[in-house]
Parts: C-alpha cells; sequence; structure tokens
C-alpha cells in the first residue's frame, strides 16, 4: 500500500468477467489526489468497466480496489467517496434542474438554506445561473452535462468518475467543454478519472494517461510522454498520426539500434526497450515529424533517411498530408502545416526522399 | 414519420376505418347500456328512460355483496399482482434471455380459462388434503383449511390470470426508462430503495396505475376461474353469468352489464384522459420555456 493521503485511488489485480468473457484483466494502477486522468481506449477495450469497478456500479471478479487507503472493493456505489457524470441519458426528467442537482445533498439531510446556497454556487460554477427552474429536456446537450457536473460536485466528494461525459456532445461543443473541464478541476482541486476514447480530449484535459485495450492496461504515463514516446506499439498505432515501420535489429551499440528495413538502415534511440540483434521490431515516426526531403528541408548528418515514391497530397485545411509510398510498399503519411510547403511541388509518381531528424522516431520490441 | 407527399384522404380515410371498427366493436356496449335504461327493456317498442333497473340491482342483497367480493378480490390481485409485475418488468431488464423470460411471464395467458381453472381446481384440493395429512401426522390443526375453496383460492387464480397484463402495461412504461439514472442516484448518496422511489418510480407511475386499472376492469371481467374456485362467495360475474344461463337477460341483467361498462370505460377513460392532459400540459409548458438551443 503506498500513502493513503497522496494516493486517491488504487487499483490491484483488478479483473472483470461477464460470464465467459473477461472485460479486464489484472489491472493495477494508482491515481495521485488531484490528477487529472484518463483513462483513454478503443470502443470495447474495459475503460468503463475500469471506471464502473472504482465507481463501485459492478463487483469485482478479482482484485481490490483502494480509495483513500480504505478497500472499498465491497461498497455499492453510495458508501464511496465517489460521484459520476454519466455519458447521457442521467438527469432525472420529472425533477427540474435545481432538483437535480439538490438531490444528493437532500438525502444527506442537508439543511434547505445550506442546500440552495450550494445549488447557486454550482450551477455559477458551471455557468448554469437562472437555470434552476429548467426541465432537463429544456436543456441542450452541453447543458444536460453541465448539470450533471454540478450534481456531482455539489456532493463535495473527493473523486469525480466521468464516463464519456462528452461523447454525445458535437465537435465543436466537446472543445469548449474540455477546457471547461480542466477549469473546474483546478479550481476544486478534487481527483477526476475520465473515461474517453478520444485522444485529443485525453490530452486536452489529463495530467495522466492510461491506455486501456483489450481489457489490459497497455501504458500509462503523462499526455506529453504517452503522445511523444510510446513504448508500446499499440500506443503508438492509437495515439497520434504516427507512421509504423517493420523492420529487424541489425546492431546495438552504445544506446542506438540500427534497423535493417529491408530497403534502407536507420538508427534508433534504443530508449530502455530490450531489443536484441536479429529481433523482430517496430518503430514509428510521427507524420509531422516525417519530412519530404526538397524545397525548405536541409537533413543534417543526424537524419534518417529513406527512398520513397511521391503518391499524392491530401488537403486537411489546416495541415495538408502528402502520401508517399516506401520500396516495401508501405505507404507513409508525412504532414505539414498548411501554406508551409506547397503540395504543387511533387507530382506524383516522382521519386523523392523522405526522413526525419535526430531521434525522433521510437523503438517497440512489443 | 411525416410524409409531405402523402394523399390526405388517404390519412382521412384511415381515421375513417379505424373509428369505425371501434365503434362496430362498441356497439353492442352501447346498446345493451341503452337498453338498460328502459323502463321496459330489451324487444319493447317504446323506450321511456329511467334508473329503475339500476335500482333494482344496488337494492339487490345478492347482487350487492357480489358486487363487494368483486372488489374485495379486485384489491388483492392489485396488492399482490402490481408488486410481482413490477419485479418481473425489472427482472426482465436486467436477464439477458428476454424472449425466454417473457414467454414465460405470458404462458397462463395460452392457457384456456376453463382448463386452467380446472387444473388450480384439483390442485387446490389435493393441496388442501396433503396440508391435512400433514396435520395429522403433526398431530396439529395449524394447516387445516388453508387452501379449502375461498378467498384466497379465488385470489391466486386470479392473481395468475391478471399478472401477464400487468406485466406487460408496466414493462412498456418502464421500457423508457434508463438505468442510467438509477446509477445516478446511486452515485448521489441514494439506497437502491430510494433510487427506486424517488427516481424511477415517478417515471413509471402511469403505467402502475394503469396496471391497477387493468387488473381491477379484469377482475370483474372474470367469471371461469373465480366460478370454479371461489368456494362460498359469489362475483359480481359469477351472478350475472348465472342469471344469463338460469332466467335469459331481464332488466336486471342489462342493468348489470351496463355498470360493468360504463365502470369499466370510466376507468379506462380517466387514464387516457389523464396522460394526455398531463402530456398537453408537459408539453405547453417546454413550449413556454424553451429557447434556441446553443453550443455553450
Amino acid at each position: 500500500m503506498t500513502d493513503p493521503s497522496a494516493i486517491a485511488v488504487e487499483v490491484a489485480d483488478l479483473a472483470k468477467d461477464y460470464g465467459p468473457v473477461r472485460a479486464l484483466n489484472s489491472v493495477s494502477f494508482s491515481i495521485e489526489s488531484g490528477q487529472y486522468y484518463a483513462l483513454l481506449g478503443p470502443s470495447g477495450g474495459g475503460k468503463t468497466t475500469l471506471l464502473r469497478l472504482i465507481g463501485g456500479f459492478l463487483r469485482p471478479s478479482a482484485g481490490r480496489v483502494y480509495l483513500h487507503g480504505q478497500d472499498v472493493s465491497h461498497l455499492p456505489p453510495n458508501r464511496r467517496p465517489t460521484s459520476m457524470v454519466f455519458q447521457n441519458y442521467a438527469l432525472f426528467p420529472h425533477m427540474n434542474v435545481e432538483r437535480n442537482v439538490a438531490y444528493g445533498l437532500k438525502l444527506l439531510k442537508a439543511p434547505l438554506e445550506e442546500v440552495r446556497d450550494k445549488v447557486e454556487r454550482m450551477l455559477g460554477m458551471v455557468g448554469l445561473e437562472g437555470y434552476n427552474r429548467r426541465m432537463p429536456h429544456e436543456l441542450s446537450g452541453g447543458q444536460q452535462q453541465r448539470v450533471q457536473l454540478a450534481r456531482s460536485l455539489v456532493l463535495e466528494r473527493d473523486i469525480l468518475l466521468l464516463d464519456e461525459p462528452l461523447a454525445s456532445l458535437d465537435a465543436k461543443l466537446r472543445k469548449d467543454m474540455c477546457l471547461e473541464l480542466k477549469r473546474i478541476q483546478e479550481k476544486v482541486g478534487i481527483t477526476f478519472i475520465h473515461v474517453t476514447h478520444n485522444q485529443e480530449e485525453a490530452l486536452t484535459v489529463a495530467d495522466r494517461i492510461a491506455i486501456i485495450a483489450d481489457g489490459e492496461l497497455i501504458e500509462e504515463g503523462t499526455a506529453r510522454d504517452i503522445y511523444e514516446t510510446p513504448r508500446k506499439r499499440f500506443t503508438a498505432e492509437f495515439i497520434g498520426d504516427n507512421n509504423m515501420l517493420g523492420g529487424v535489429v541489425a546492431d546495438i551499440s552504445d544506446g542506438r539500434v540500427t534497423v535493417d528495413l529491408g530497403f534502407a538502415r536507420v538508427g534508433i534511440a534504443a530508449r530502455g526497450q530490450a531489443a536484441a540483434k536479429g529481433d523482430t521490431v517496430a518503430l514509428s515516426i510521427r507524420s509531422e515529424l516525417l519530412r519530404i526531403v526538397g524545397p525548405g528541408v536541409d537533413p543534417d548528418a543526424s537524419w534518417q533517411l529513406m527512398p520513397a515514391t511521391y503518391v499524392e497530397a491530401i488537403y486537411l485545411g489546416l495541415t495538408i498530408s502528402h502520401l508517399v509510398r516506401l520500396p516495401d510498399g508501405t505507404e507513409v503519411v508525412a504532414r505539414v502545416m498548411s501554406g508551409e510547403r506547397s503540395d504543387e511541388d511533387f507530382e506524383p509518381g516522382r521519386e523523392v526522399t523522405v526522413g526525419w531528424p535526430g531521434d525522433r522516431a521510437r523503438l517497440h520490441v512489443a | 414519420m411525416y410524409d409531405d407527399f402523402a394523399n390526405p384522404w388517404n390519412i382521412r380515410l384511415k381515421w375513417v376505418y379505424l373509428l369505425g371498427v371501434v365503434f362496430a366493436l362498441l356497439m353492442p356496449v352501447f346498446y345493451t347500456i341503452h337498453i338498460s335504461f328502459n323502463q321496459h327493456g330489451f324487444g319493447a317498442r317504446i323506450y321511456d328512460f329511467t334508473f329503475d333497473w339500476y335500482r333494482v340491482v344496488l337494492g339487490d342483497t345478492l347482487l350487492v355483496a357480489s358486487l363487494k367480493w368483486t372488489l374485495y378480490l379486485a384489491l388483492g390481485a392489485i396488492a399482490m399482482t402490481i408488486p410481482m409485475a413490477l419485479l418481473s418488468a425489472k427482472f426482465y431488464k436486467r436477464t439477458r434471455r428476454k424472449v425466454a423470460f417473457v414467454a414465460l411471464m405470458l404462458s397462463p395467458l395460452f392457457v384456456p380459462a376453463d382448463i386452467m381453472g380446472s387444473s388450480l381446481l384439483v390442485f387446490f384440493k389435493n393441496l388442501a388434503k396433503s396440508f391435512v395429512w400433514l396435520d395429522e401426522a403433526l398431530g396439529v390443526y395449524w394447516f387445516d383449511g388453508w387452501f379449502d375453496l375461498g378467498f384466497l383460492t379465488a385470489l391466486i387464480g386470479q392473481v395468475i390470470y391478471v399478472h401477464p397484463y400487468a406485466f406487460i402495461v408496466i414493462l412498456i412504461t418502464m421500457s423508457r426508462y434508463r438505468v442510467q439514472q438509477t446509477e445516478a442516484a446511486r452515485g448521489c448518496g441514494a439506497t437502491a430503495w430510494q433510487a427506486f422511489w424517488q427516481v424511477e418510480f415517478p417515471q413509471i407511475r402511469v403505467g402502475v396505475f394503469s396496471s391497477c386499472a387493468f387488473v381491477t376492469i379484469l377482475s370483474f371481467n372474470e367469471a371461469v376461474r373465480t366460478a370454479l374456485l371461489k368456494g362460498g362467495f359469489d362475483t359480481f360475474s359469477n351472478v350475472l353469468v348465472a342469471q344469463m344461463l338460469n332466467i335469459g337477460m331481464s332488466g336486471e341483467s342489462y342493468a348489470m352489464a351496463g355498470i360493468m361498462s360504463i365502470v369499466s370505460m370510466l376507468v379506462i377513460g380517466s387514464v387516457i384522459v389523464f396522460t394526455l392532459l398531463r402530456t398537453e400540459r408537459l408539453e405547453r409548458r417546454a413550449r413556454a420555456m424553451a429557447q434556441p438551443v446553443m453550443s455553450s
């Protein structure tokens, strides 16, 4: 057990079976108090199951859940120091906004004046002053989620669980609400655990991110670590727009690995990955780091270069994706800011050289 | 879905057809009620409006007693069936074998009333004998008469009959309920009972009350099972059927049929009117308070 004052949530070998199906397989991690923590992964990967196990909505098949050092594995949700914001449909439709937000306080039999004050304060915090008498069906999706947030925060519990809270909102509103959630979390200072399958959402709000897939905790780290230096191949494929290349370890020296791609040899920092000569490995390079050698790109000795054939340019508004084909047939993408380089520079079918500077690529042995 | 290109006359014709069917179905009932208010009864060439037949019915102690027994049966059936139907509907939402569960719940409907009634009769008679044997074996009188034919056996027969209907009515209302609301309530600190009573029940209340009305009507409607299982009392339907079989339809019979039809229609009508008024009130309120949906 870790110091309970610093650790808000700790799960140890947590597993959940639905009949013969194992939804979560022996997951262990801990979350510090006051952290914004995201559980990120593809749909059906087990992240909502994990959140519901922490909240007490599911009973674990194996393992324990500790909240502030207390084993709560056997406790129902109403006896845990958590509250939860659901994806949608979770406001009580027969109660107005005020009664929804006040619901938990009334269960605690808080004095009426206190209930009124806290509800007003909380509605102010989520930007819904004056909406007290509105019924849930009279609110937009974003407003409904704010009411849910107010209803959970008003209870002043230490840990807030958010189950895909922005999934049903449109892209613009989702972006706004992300920033809003982060602002509120910083203001109230409690632990937020946010489940999402949207990487942009997780990167925007989270201090730390856990990648969950196939019922396993794949990788855990800060948002920057997860994005810039993923250790696992799955993480690299899931986060960001990464180009994946396969090869065999040809040489290892001074913490650097030389990977034979079949048509080129590239050097890469091992970064603690246990690779041995002859191992089949993968390397990933983010599309915004890959460059086509041409006007404005001046590679030095540190660059790793490969021959390729230019395929086409795809205009995406803010960026342009240049698609090139490597000699083994793998298609990779070099993404540049629109206006930084014109796509007229390259004709489809033209032989080009692509590469990246320094140690920007990452090695994956698993 | 509204079809802008639909011929409006098609819609009007559909309504005419629908109302025609309903009218044809209810015509005999209205005719019976009409006759029940005629001083001279069925087939008379003269029609003099009167409440006399109703006075006779309500002044007949046997009939009033049968009305009371029917009411007790209805109340007993409500008390037993509604909680059972609620639990069944809640179980349905949780089970993965939904088709099998619904088939099981509805199975009493597929057994003809006389078969079900006679089967229960044999079952209760054997059960009563078993209890007498148990008493004798134990040398006590604790179980004596538990399943002799009477109110309890008639009530059990009635509950078996009405449970599928109550289950379906509650299930329909419950299908709109989102389980996330129960979880949200639990997350706010509510116990399972508080979550049900404060969050779920208000949303399925209409279905529960409709089921109560339905069970009441079915209790007034049922004759065969009760006739076989009732023991020493008569229900309203039993008296009405017996009267029709023994002495044919009299002015009194028409009044009895009229009472049952009017009560049934009033109960169902009240539920419909209440629901419609409530829906309209909510929609009016929503329209008054609605404002354009904003992105923040």
